[in-house]
């Protein structure tokens, strides 16, 4: 399995780049993963995203609906495509250290 | 029949497979699996064999050799006569099938492209999601195939996608698309009965990206369709095709299918889905074993339908980049839709241009066959996106338009991990954004008949949250709002602005209201003014009825909905004092 360095911590990433231990994931981590999104800086905005897209997981085990991220976090859809351009379901979730989603994406 | 030490010593999981591969066999299957001369023209026609130039273990003929063998050994009586001859062999370990699905899941996305170009007719693609059914039904799969089938045989669609969380969604692009129209009339009708279209989606939509499902209701309510979208079983994809599992692709089918029935819809539309088009209007109901009473079509097709008889007007200019587009394999090569996606194009957009080789020939996304949910062969499927990413950084066009979900996120990989300046869209979003809706001419017409029109009127609060609620819906109904938190700013604002209205909370921090009152009631320059008491607490009302002054034109209780206050204030601003 691939690796991935963030300062002296060494990740597991899968294949398509999303960090396999959620437990490892801290504010280092989510910046470093954001630059593989072509995302330089996190913005609050961002860490509003990737937050509430981090608190669901932990409390649900899976990512949240788009519609349920928007209304909770007030972003309208075009928003969250404008902060993570490759989407939430990979770009945003990845950020969060969630696992890749599941299906077709 | 007398078996050998070594069939006693084959693994169990082994051994279900060289039985079921006995069950599986028919015409196609067998004519596929006899007929291979290994001429090596599928080599050349693999995206994996192109991108891998010199490793032979991709070449379709070598791949289908590794399932033929077994076939040969067990089913072919050459096999059974002179084994060596014809490279019979059997299975044995569940290494051995681990190797399989290697093959079969990590080195083929059963585009097809390969079946194509066989001059003998072998159907590797055919053969190959067989075997991808015998390693499932064994239980030896790439995780994610597990999970999501998993998914669609217990909640029924693909990511787990709760029904009221669809639901919801739906709402959510209904509200944004009356928003952007500012017509309320434009909506996503759940479980109409009767429709003429139902119309399914893939649940990603749902899930990640509901920008389609907005934009197809745009369409569908710009050609006046009378559709509609199933509160249950509206999830048109369908993993058996990729796992091979035909009792999943039956499953899942019957589910959409028996919706559409039970709503009288008389045509399901299958949103732009490759593998969803091809397994529910082609596979599946083979694999349900049902008969269909109902049309079907890819919502391509009904797009161009409304185009061409002339229920939506498009304006092409909006979509002035340069395009190309790519065929999905399901789409093109398995069901031949290959020229009503072009016709549209050239509706749609200023600039198409072809990709070569285009339709039935073009080549894989690299995300076929369920590989996008397979993440441990990624670098080989990005790897092998090579030839893909040449055909596309030749036509110079900076957006590839594809009519499958599957290529949108097969070719935004390519596209990124071959630094590509190039977008991804589907034929939906470029249909939505060159879509001409004439604004009804009324529109103008009704600003100036709102009720409230032309009303000044000032609104004492010193909750904010009423006051805005307040304002707002006096607002939006025409009125020039002042907005004052306590009695005396009401006052000032009375005096200055001379409105038609004031009306007044009872408890407000400051000057008591009921002197704000006699303050108001008895200034000459304010004579005529009406003035309404908004109260939570009606006991208090007293306090100003038992005063000598002119008593207030009219009183609210609250909470007030929208409605109640709108007719509140429209009597007390449309009654004179003497009536009142």
């Amino acid at each position: 399995m691939p690796e991935f360095q963030v300062g002296d911590i060494t990740l597991e990433i899968d294949e398509d780049g999303f960090i396999q231990e959620p437990d490892a994931w801290d504010e280092a981590v989510a910046k470093a993963l954001a630059k593989t999104e072509g995302v330089d800086e996190l913005t609050e905005e961002h860490w509003k995203l990737v937050n509430y897209l981090r608190d669901y997981y932990l409390e649900f085990g899976i990512a949240p609906m788009i519609r349920k991220l928007c209304k909770a976090t007030g972003f309208k859809l075009k928003k969250v495509y404008e902060l993570f351009p490759s989407g939430p379901a990979k770009g945003a979730c990845k950020v969060a250290g969630l696992p890749k989603p599941t299906g077709c994406v | 029949m007398k078996k050998s030490t070594a069939e006693d010593s084959r693994s169990h999981k082994a051994q279900v497979v060289v039985d079921r591969l006995g069950e599986k066999l028919n015409r196609q299957i067998v004519g596929s699996l006899v007929a291979c001369v290994h001429c090596g023209l599928c080599t050349d026609s693999c995206h994996y064999v192109l991108s891998n130039p010199g490793d032979p273990t991709y070449a379709p003929a070598y791949k289908a050799d590794r399932i033929r063998k077994i076939f040969k050994r067990h089913y072919d009586w050459t096999g059974r006569v002179f084994p060596w001859l014809v490279g019979a062999e059997t299975i044995m370990t569940d290494e051995e099938l681990e190797e399989l699905k290697d093959i079969a899941f990590g080195k083929c996305t059963n585009c097809r492209r390969c079946s194509l170009n066989c001059p003998m007719g072998v159907d590797f693609a055919t053969v190959n999601r067989m075997t991808r059914g015998l390693l499932v039904s064994v239980g030896i799969m790439p995780e994610g195939v597990a999970t999501v089938s998993k998914d669609q045989w217990e909640i029924g669609n693909q990511m787990g996608v709760l029904k009221e969380d669809y639901l919801e969604t739906l709402e959510w692009m209904e509200e944004e698309l009356q928003d952007e129209l500012d017509d309320p009339s434009a909506r996503i009708p759940v479980d109409k009965r009767d429709c003429a279209v139902v119309y399914s989606i893939n649940p990603r939509e749902a899930k990640y990206d509901p920008r389609t499902i907005g934009d197809a209701a745009k369409i569908f309510h710009a050609a006046g369709e009378d559709w509609t979208m199933p509160s249950d079983g509206w999830d048109m994809t369908n993993f058996g095709l990729f796992s091979g599992d035909d009792e999943l692709g039956g499953a899942v089918a019957r589910h959409l299918f028996d919706r559409v029935q039970e709503l009288g819809g008389k045509k399901l539309v299958i949103s732009e889905c490759g593998h969803g088009y091809r397994s529910t209007r082609c596979e599946a109901p083979n694999w349900a074993k049902y008969d269909v009473p109902f049309e079907m079509e890819s919502s391509v097709e009904t797009m161009l339908r409304y185009v061409k008889e002339g229920r939506i007007k498009l304006d092409k200019t909006r979509n002035s980049e340069p395009v190309t587009f790519h065929d999905s394999c399901n789409l093109a090569r398995s069901c031949g839709m290959t020229e009503e996606p072009r016709e549209l194009l050239n509706l749609v957009c200023t600039d198409f241009r072809e990709m070569y080789p285009n339709r039935e020939e073009n080549y894989c996304c690299t995300g076929g066959g369920g590989a996008m949910s397979m993440s441990e062969y990624t670098p080989r499927r990005l790897k092998s996106g090579k030839i893909k990413a040449e055909q596309l950084k030749a036509t110079g066009a900076k957006v590839v338009v594809t009519s499958c979900h599957n290529c949108v996120d097969g070719l935004t990989d390519v596209i990124r991990h071959y630094e590509l300046d190039m977008k991804v869209t589907q034929l939906v979003n470029l249909v939505a954004e060159a879509l001409v809706i004439e604004k009804p001419a009324r529109a103008p017409a009704v600003a100036e008949e709102l009720p409230l029109a032309g009303r000044r009127i000032v609104v004492a609060d010193d909750e904010p949250d009423q006051l805005l609620y307040l304002a707002t819906v006096m607002e939006d109904y025409g009125a020039t709002v002042y907005q004052a938190a306590t009695g005396d700013e009401a006052l000032e604002l009375a005096r200055k602005e001379k409105p038609d209205l004031v009306t007044l909370d009872l408890s407000m921090p400051g000057r008591p209201v009921t002197e704000i009152f006699e303050l108001l009631r008895s200034d000459s320059e304010l004579e005529g003014l009406k003035i309404c008491l908004i109260t939570g607490r009606p006991e208090m009302r007293e306090l100003i009825y038992q005063r000598m002054e002119i008593p207030p034109d009219g009183y609210l209780d609250k909470p007030l909905s929208e409605d109640d206050l709108l007719r509140g204030v429209r009597k007390v601003l449309e009654l004179s004092h003497q009536e009142g």
